[in-house]
């Protein structure tokens, strides 16, 4: 098997369709407390990935985007690094 | 009342400056007033943590997560007393949704996460030792 369908052949770039990975683990909301897996979503400065990096999907990138706001306030998570 | 109430859950950050005696007692003080108010559902003491950032310059302090039932009312009350009282550096008030409670986890997995990595470290420390000993 191909790594990648042949109907998806991009120019320039191959790319490999990135799924949301709260959906595939069926998640029904976002925890603010779980800060091991919000620190995925975080770039190393501590900004959040946008949703071109991580192929969260639109649902999921809102509730995400509250979930670090309110870790953030918490001080579980830096709202900034150096 | 009954149905007027929601469900609510609420992480209060106290400072290490209070010890841990001092934090516990502002936490059962807290307890208190909440179940005056509404019904405490369970409580869980995170213990100390480091800040992502410094607050107040303080590097660390102390962390409950107290989930309850009140009705909507007792949160601006709950939020007002947490505003004037002393040794509270961050505190955070989330309705929680009653479809989601049944898939609530405790959190334990946050305080593993960080002794995950010392833990690895004594154990690969413990195995190189040890190695060291039965070739020697």
């Amino acid at each position: 098997m191909a790594d990648r369908p042949e109907r998806e052949v991009r120019r320039g770039r191959k790319g490999r369709r990135k799924v949301c990975s709260f959906c595939v683990d069926r998640a029904e909301f976002i925890d603010y407390k779980d800060v091991a897996k919000l620190r995925r979503f975080i770039s190393e400065r501590g900004k959040i990935l946008p949703r071109r990096v991580t192929g969260t999907c639109a649902h999921h990138q809102r509730a995400l985007t509250v979930a670090i706001k309110r870790a953030r306030h918490l001080a579980l998570l830096p709202y900034t690094s150096d | 009342m009954a149905e007027g109430k929601n469900l609510y859950e609420t992480v209060i950050v106290t400072s290490a400056k209070l010890g841990e005696e001092g934090s516990a007692e502002l936490v059962n003080r807290f307890k208190a007033l909440i179940a005056e108010h509404g019904t405490v559902e369970s409580v869980d003491d995170w213990g100390k943590r480091r800040f992502a950032y410094p607050i107040q310059k303080q590097t660390e302090g102390y962390y409950t997560l107290i989930n309850f039932q009140s009705n909507p009312e007792f949160t601006a009350e709950l939020d007002r007393r947490y505003q004037i009282t002393d040794g509270i550096l961050r505190t955070i008030i989330i309705k929680r949704d009653p479809r989601h409670v049944a898939a609530q986890k405790p959190q334990k997995a946050v305080a593993a996460e960080e002794n995950n990595i010392d833990v690895e470290a004594i154990a690969v420390e413990a195995v190189e030792g040890a190695a060291d000993g039965s070739a020697e």
